[in-house]
């Protein structure tokens, strides 16, 4: 084994290929579909938006683009990057590999407020805007219930948080499974569409929404990445250390909850960006929070883009469920890191 | 003014009495050791005394101010802590992890400075860590992963420094040098010194106090040969003791019952 960790420039060819991804990534956002629109009639209309130049697409292509693929692209890239900076910093603040957003009852909650919409519990929720509405106050409902449960008192750590987050998420999953089964066949197939996933509905509006609560929320998870470093010796040598633990916790769960319920709100539940994408930066960067942060950031944003690309237009017209393509696509690539990093490191 | 003070500490974890009436006072430019048998109370001493843990009674000041009073960043800022199980994080930087000791100075968050660097750069130096500052904390042997638990504490550039057994599984000569080490940065750099110690020889050459603990209560506060030679030490460890004289030096030797082969 080499023994040293991966070297500032190493990292800085990581971040660039990181970047580069998410270039291709919004390229293919905007430029793949049904209706073939090449990249560069793209690119012609982006300078052209800027005043450099002449678009030369179509009324039609133009409202393809920017009314349905750019909002779409944007809010993958914004629900990605949530979705794995929460992942990489539940990792980091549990000191637990197998963390992802979902960890504390996200989902769970999530899940149980917009069945609740979809099934239209005692009326009046059909409107599309109950859903996201009811799954975000889900979300964070669970998170409450999580850190009441395990988060305080004065035996409070991360196992009694992660325990508190097993007991209500099988509590909520167990309402949720009972309401579903209470709705018509039509109903029950919405839910499990919304809970595989899917960012079909994206408009400008829901990017609009989202777009404050991840800016807000995966900043500071970003920042916070020098005191999950710290943390990374532990609980009591932290605080030795001059890191206000609990504090710190309750910031970066609370920001990472936060976003994350946000963008479930809108995508429904895509699995598996949470947990692979800050794993498969910290093989390749080492693993420091304050580097695998902002480049999961960036690689949870390309790599959402990416396989929703995947699934809007392999069974074009129909989509695939979002959550399918994200563990079809994503395990051999981390499995190919892997075994890599075995080679290098053997 | 003392580098610690603990006067009337308690410590009681439901019904068990962990620490009681414990008295403790350590100069600057002093090292004090806590000794005794398992189950003595030496960790909850020290957790204690480093702020980690609150007393049911009693009072710990570190520089005049009550530990248990002051924020983590202040805390450090006057005492640094050698847990007895230090963790060290694979994939870590020697230099990085020596770095995280300046988090008190630098505030968590902002970057390291130069003069943090430059303190970094110097600890590194003066234990003889600068050639391996490179490599994967999680990397280095038992000796040199000690050293640089060491190094983080000292880069702290705290007065008092709390240790918990900072030998436990190292060979003899690697022991003597981290204690060496740490005798000079006692000596001539005025820091005061808390540790535990289950090695009543190395804990009588190295410290100026020996404070014998048991069920909780200290038992002896003295110069190290008196509490040696003191019959309380048999009583507490349950075994008889001899010390001998070693060019000036005592040397711990159990009285081991003979055992005749069946």
């Amino acid at each position: 084994m080499t023994g040293r960790p991966p070297s500032a420039s190493r990292v800085a060819i990581v971040a660039l290929g990181a970047a580069a991804t998410l270039l291709v990534a919004v390229g293919c956002g905007l430029a793949i579909g049904p209706t073939p629109i090449g990249l560069g009639r793209v690119v012609g209309a982006l300078f052209a938006g800027v005043g450099l130049g002449h678009s030369t697409l179509s009324p039609l292509d133009a409202t393809i683009v920017w009314q349905l693929r750019a909002p779409r692209m944007v809010l993958g890239l914004l629900v990605g990057a949530m979705l794995a900076v929460a992942g990489g910093t539940y990792q980091g603040v549990f000191r637990n590999p197998l963390a992802d957003p979902y960890l504390l009852g996200v989902a769970a909650g999530a899940g149980l407020g917009a069945t609740i919409a979809i099934i239209d519990v005692g009326g009046g929720l059909s409107t599309p805007a109950w859903t996201p509405a009811l799954a975000f106050a889900g979300a964070l409902g669970a998170v409450a219930l999580t850190w009441a449960v395990g988060g305080r008192g004065a035996h409070a750590g991360p196992t009694t948080l992660i325990l508190g987050g097993v007991a209500v998420a099988a509590l909520l999953t167990s309402a949720q499974t009972y309401l579903q089964q209470q709705g018509s066949p039509t109903s029950i197939a919405r839910v499990y569409i919304w809970l595989l996933g899917s960012l079909a509905t994206a408009s400008w509006s829901s990017v609009v929404l989202v777009l404050p609560y991840v800016v807000v929320c995966a900043g500071v998870c970003v920042v916070a990445g020098r005191a999950l470093d710290v943390l990374s010796v532990g609980e009591d040598e932290s605080r030795s250390l001059g890191l206000p633990v609990r504090r710190v916790r309750l910031v970066v769960v609370a920001a990472s909850s936060l976003g994350t319920a946000a963008v479930v709100s809108v995508a429904g539940l895509i699995g598996f960006v949470g947990i692979i994408v800050p794993h498969l930066v910290r093989l390749l960067v080492g693993t420091s929070y304050r580097r695998i942060l902002p480049i999961s950031l960036v690689t949870g944003a390309a790599f959402l883009v990416l396989c929703d690309t995947v699934a809007r237009t392999v069974l074009a017209p129909s989509e695939l469920p979002l959550g399918v393509v994200t563990a079809v696509v994503g395990s051999p690539v981390f499995v190919v890191v892997l075994s890599m990093r075995r080679r290098v490191v053997a | 003014m003392s580098a610690v003070e603990v006067r009337g500490l308690g410590v009681r974890v439901g019904d068990a009495t962990l620490l009681s009436d414990v008295e403790l006072s350590v100069e600057p430019g002093t090292w004090c050791t806590i000794v005794g048998p398992n189950g003595a109370g030496k960790t909850t001493l020290v957790e204690t005394v480093a702020g980690l843990r609150r007393p049911t009674r009693g009072t710990v000041t570190v520089g005049g101010c009550d530990i248990h009073s002051l924020t983590e960043r202040r805390r450090a800022l006057r005492l640094s802590l050698v847990a007895q199980h230090p963790v060290v994080p694979p994939g870590m930087s020697v230099a990085d992890f020596v770095a995280l000791g300046r988090t008190a100075h630098h505030g968590v968050l902002r970057a390291p400075n130069a003069r943090d660097r430059e303190a970094v750069a110097g600890v590194l130096d003066r234990l003889d860590l600068a050639a391996l500052a490179p490599r994967d904390v999680a990397t280095l042997s038992g000796g040199e992963r000690q050293r640089a638990v060491l190094a983080r504490a000292l880069v702290q550039s705290t007065p008092v420094v709390v240790l918990d057994e900072p030998t436990a599984g190292l060979d003899l000569r690697h022991q003597v040098e981290l204690l060496a080490l740490l005798r000079r940065e006692v000596s001539e750099g005025g820091l005061a010194v808390v540790a535990t110690l289950h090695d009543l020889s190395l804990a009588s050459q190295f410290a100026d106090r020996l404070v014998l603990l048991d069920h909780g209560r200290v038992v002896l506060d003295d110069r190290p040969r008196d509490v040696l030679r003191s019959d309380e030490l048999s009583r507490c460890y349950g075994l008889a003791f001899r010390v001998v004289d070693v060019d000036g030096t005592d040397i711990v030797v159990p009285v081991i019952p003979s055992v005749t082969p069946a």
